[in-house]
């Protein structure tokens, strides 16, 4: 049957219903002038950096603000909160509502976690630390094993892997959300969700909270990463205590650790899928793949199409920023430090750029989803309860579409994708002179690497502005 | 046991027909699950687009669905029994589509699926409702289900079908708009239902299609298309649909200026799209197929009002908690008058559970009219039960000064075509 109803499929008169979309609105603005200017902008950037006196600019980064002390101990009750509601969460996916609009998990992981909280990770800092969802369950389950939080875990993670198993996990997690037909299927969501918070606690009861958290936890390696940017500054103090200072945004980047080259893979795939995830609903890459955008198949049709694109879009990118550093180092004649350390080392510049595209690609979703989850988190199992006394609010659904929604919608974008790429070439700029103490060898170091961030910023403003579907 | 009801009641029901309801309750084995069902709410599946590129539709959706089972259930329910609804999200995906029917069939045991627009979901869902002999009655304007390629649980009950839609469209373009028409539409499977149901319809009329323009789907710049416009168009009938359409609008603009021929398209590409957005100026004083009026209109009947009321639409056709939120107001009112039609045939049809979906089916085949009124508050309609489809009145609205006005309402009759199969030969 299936296979008569594909052959008959062409020759049925179908809907309409490819409407105009908000997307529509954004094709008639002159968006060609922003990827020139915003082109521009980020090479002028690279310019102006070269003429600014490397010191200054340190001195400025250098700064830090005390803005008080945290101790270790509420880490343990915070975590424990965020594991009982992770739990209730899941509970919600498996007798909550069924419609994903309804329904907490869905909202919450792909909401308020994974945009809202990168936001906050990359705008301040590391909150994931307090609120990860293992570390408490973690200590209280080595605590009944009689063991001790700083005791050795009974096995090592062979050094060798390095990031590799992060790096898997993010792949597959991408896949799932970009590729998978159902991410959004509160039941589906609630058994991956269940189920991966089981392996990684396993993990870490065997190799430890902190090293799984640094090496396989995918969720805490990106939050940790993007955190790098934030202005919040932590540091550990002997008696055990928590220095917080503020710092310049970016700042924190002048002390990190070059990236092993699974780390460096692990920072350029977070951008990638974010990347694919524009580039999959676009006219092109439908087209190019033979498929009528009008007549979009469905995720399911996609899923051969989209898991290859999403592999290859971040290998394509890796490949890029490799080639780059290469070239720059080639340029700059740079035995100091070598390729492999100059690779992950520069590669903290990708943060802002990676920030400024999960802002601009799920600035929508949050406006939209992000009212959703108010409403769904008030009433998780859909039993009439108003928790929060949100339940009955009135969701604006329409607060990111029209033509003017549409042109203040843009102008964020496109903003946070030029101020993105400036705030990458100027973090690559400060990490070229730890690599190369001459600022000729710097500069020249980095010119691969600037042309790279404006062809993104290119390409990032362009994926924000093509025709797309949906 | 359940099987075995289930055979038993489907084969006396095709010996007696639906009016044999009375007598199957008398069986013992019927008896005692009426009663065990009897105080259950009726639970109808609502196949939703909740995400993917039909969720703007679906969002309109779920609102006419809600606020058209609050009243039925304000009113009493169906058949004494209260009207729950289970929503599952389909991504607006075929493959989801038939997951999420099965689902409805075989895990949340609903007594109908119901309320699915794109096209592709309906045809990729379709052989899951028919495997699962669950009644599927679907909102979707597609030809799919009068096409009579489908199953027998299929139903399309609540609004026309887009081969209806064009048809009825062509007395009025040629007595009103012209006599030579220039067709632009996209060039694939929608855009060919125009081109090919278009120009007989149009011929009959006594006017004629002088042009057909396809324009590929990826195109999103049309300047280049538009010399190939003749010179004495009458009227540019434009069926472009997606993101590219205020592009066209606006490049249609650029080319004709001031002086322009007349502009007949279809509101589909602008559901949901306020019509004052810039870049549509230029189809100030064009018409549009509209299945239900958006803006309220002067002589709108009490059922309509109470309809728009109901479902929390202004008089613009916006959210009445956000004028920036435009319906889909030429669809949606298929899925209030949808639900109007399943809960007649389960009167009909002493519908008490699953076990009777058969009787369901026959007794939705058995319809012949509805009545306008609070019901069908867009207007009366055949149904055909031969093809399991509804005829129904069109409107075409002038955009002046900013709203769309109805200017013409087609005849149930403008709309009607030979069927092209009969379902009801099908083995239940």
């Amino acid at each position: 049957m299936p296979a008569l109803l594909a052959a008959v499929l062409p020759l049925l008169p179908t809907d309409a219903l490819a409407h105009a979309s908000e997307r529509g609105h954004v094709l008639i603005l002159p968006t060609g002038y922003y990827l020139v200017g915003g082109a521009l902008a980020v090479a002028a950037s690279f310019a102006v950096l070269g003429l600014l006196r490397g010191d200054a600019l340190e001195r400025a980064f250098a700064a830090r603000l005390p803005i008080g002390t945290l101790g270790e101990s509420g880490r343990l009750a915070t975590s424990l909160v965020s594991f009982a509601f992770l739990a209730t969460l899941v509970a919600a996916g498996f007798l909550g509502s069924r419609d994903p609009l309804s329904n907490p998990l869905p909202l919450t992981v792909w909401t308020l976690l994974w945009v809202g909280l990168t936001f906050v990770q990359g705008m301040f800092g590391n909150l994931w630390r307090w609120i990860d969802p293992w570390y408490g369950p973690w200590r209280l389950a080595s605590r009944l094993i009689g063991r001790n939080a700083a005791d050795a875990p009974p096995l090592a993670l062979p050094a060798w892997l390095a990031m590799w198993p992060a790096l898997l996990l993010l792949l597959a997690f991408a896949w799932f959300e970009l590729v998978y037909p159902a991410p959004d299927d509160p039941e589906k969501l609630g058994l991956v969700v269940g189920l991966y918070w089981l392996f990684s606690f396993a993990a870490m009861l065997a190799l430890g909270h902190a090293e799984w958290s640094r090496r396989g936890e995918f969720l805490s390696v990106f939050f940790a990463m993007v955190a790098r940017f934030g202005i919040v500054e932590r540091t550990p103090s002997p008696d055990g205590k928590n220095r917080l200072a503020l710092c310049l945004p970016g700042a924190k980047l002048a002390t990190t650790e070059p990236l092993p080259f699974s780390g460096t893979l692990f920072l350029l795939a977070a951008l990638g899928s974010v990347s694919f995830d524009g580039l999959s609903k676009t006219f092109f890459w439908l087209g190019t793949n033979g498929i009528n955008p009008l007549e979009f198949p469905g995720r399911t049709a996609m899923m051969g199409i989209n898991g290859t694109g999403l592999l290859a879009v971040s290998a394509l990118l890796a490949a890029a920023y490799l080639v780059s550093v290469a070239a720059g180092e080639a340029l700059a004649r740079g035995r100091e430090s070598g390729f492999a350390a100059a690779a992950g080392l520069l590669v903290w510049s990708i943060v802002p750029i990676a920030l400024a595209y999960h802002f601009a690609h799920y600035l929508t979703a949050l406006l939209v989803n992000g009212q959703y989850a108010l409403v769904a988190l008030s009433d998780p199992f859909a039993r009439g309860w108003n928790l929060f006394g949100t339940a009955w609010w009135q969701v604006e659904a329409a607060l990111a579409t029209g033509s003017a929604a549409a042109w203040t919608i843009w102008n964020l974008q496109a903003g946070a994708i030029i101020g993105g790429h400036v705030l990458a070439v100027l973090a690559a700029h400060r990490l070229a002179f730890r690599l190369h103490p001459t600022p000729r060898a710097a500069l020249l170091s980095q010119l691969p690497l600037t042309l790279l961030m404006v062809a993104y910023t290119v390409l990032g403003l362009w994926l924000l502005s093509t025709p797309t579907v949906g | 046991m359940s099987s075995f009801i289930r055979k038993s009641i489907t084969r006396r029901t095709a010996l007696k027909g639906f009016g044999a309801a009375a007598g199957l309750v008398a069986g013992p084995g019927f008896v005692r699950y009426s009663q065990a069902q009897s105080s259950e709410p009726i639970r109808i599946g609502f196949q939703a687009h909740r995400t993917g590129i039909g969720a703007s539709y679906g969002r309109w959706y779920e609102r006419t669905t809600n606020a058209a089972v609050k009243a039925i259930n304000a009113a009493g329910g169906i058949n004494g029994r209260q009207v729950e609804i289970i929503v599952e999200d389909d991504g607006t995906d075929p493959g989801r589509g038939a997951e999420v029917v099965g689902k409805f069939a075989n895990q949340h045991k609903v007594d109908v699926a119901f309320g699915t627009l794109f096209s592709h979901v309906v045809i990729g869902s379709a052989p899951a409702a028919g495997e699962n002999k669950l009644p599927y009655y679907v909102v979707s304007e597609g030809h799919h289900v009068a096409s009579t390629k489908l199953n027998r649980y299929v139903f399309q009950p609540g609004i026309t079908d887009v081969k209806s839609q064009i048809q009825a469209m062509a007395p009025w373009i040629a007595s009103n708009a012209g006599k030579k028409v220039t067709q632009i539409f996209p060039d694939f499977a929608f855009g060919y239902d125009h081109r090919d149901y278009l120009p007989p319809a149009l011929k009959a009329q006594g006017a004629d299609v002088i042009a057909q323009i396809a324009i590929p789907p990826t195109e999103s710049s049309f300047t280049k298309y538009f010399p190939q416009i003749p010179a004495d168009t009458d009227v540019i009938y434009h069926v472009m649909v997606g993101p590219a359409v205020l592009t066209f609008v606006k490049e249609l603009g650029e080319f004709y200026g001031s002086n322009r021929p007349q502009l007949f398209g279809f509101i589909d590409s602008l559901e949901a799209v306020d019509v004052n957005s810039p870049g549509l100026e230029f189809l100030e004083g064009s018409h549009f197929w509209e299945g239900s009026p958006r803006y309220a209109q002067p002589d709108d009947s009490d059922a309509q009002k109470a309809y728009r009321a109901a479902v929390g639409i202004d008089d613009n056709g916006a959210s009445v908690d956000d004028p920036k939120d435009i319906s889909t107001a030429a669809h949606m009112f298929g899925c209030w008058e949808t639900l109007y039609v399943i809960k007649k045939a389960m009167e009909d049809s002493g519908y008490q559970g699953r076990d009777d979906a058969a009787k369901l089916v026959e007794a939705t085949e058995a319809l012949t009219e509805f009545a306008e009124g609070p019901e069908h508050p867009q207007g009366p309609k055949i149904f055909n039960g031969k093809i399991h489809q509804c005829f129904g009145i069109q409107n075409i609205s002038k955009l002046e000064g900013g709203r769309l006005n109805v200017v013409h309402k087609t005849s149930i009759e403008d709309g009607m075509y030979e069927p092209e199969g009969d379902y009801t030969t099908q083995p239940l």
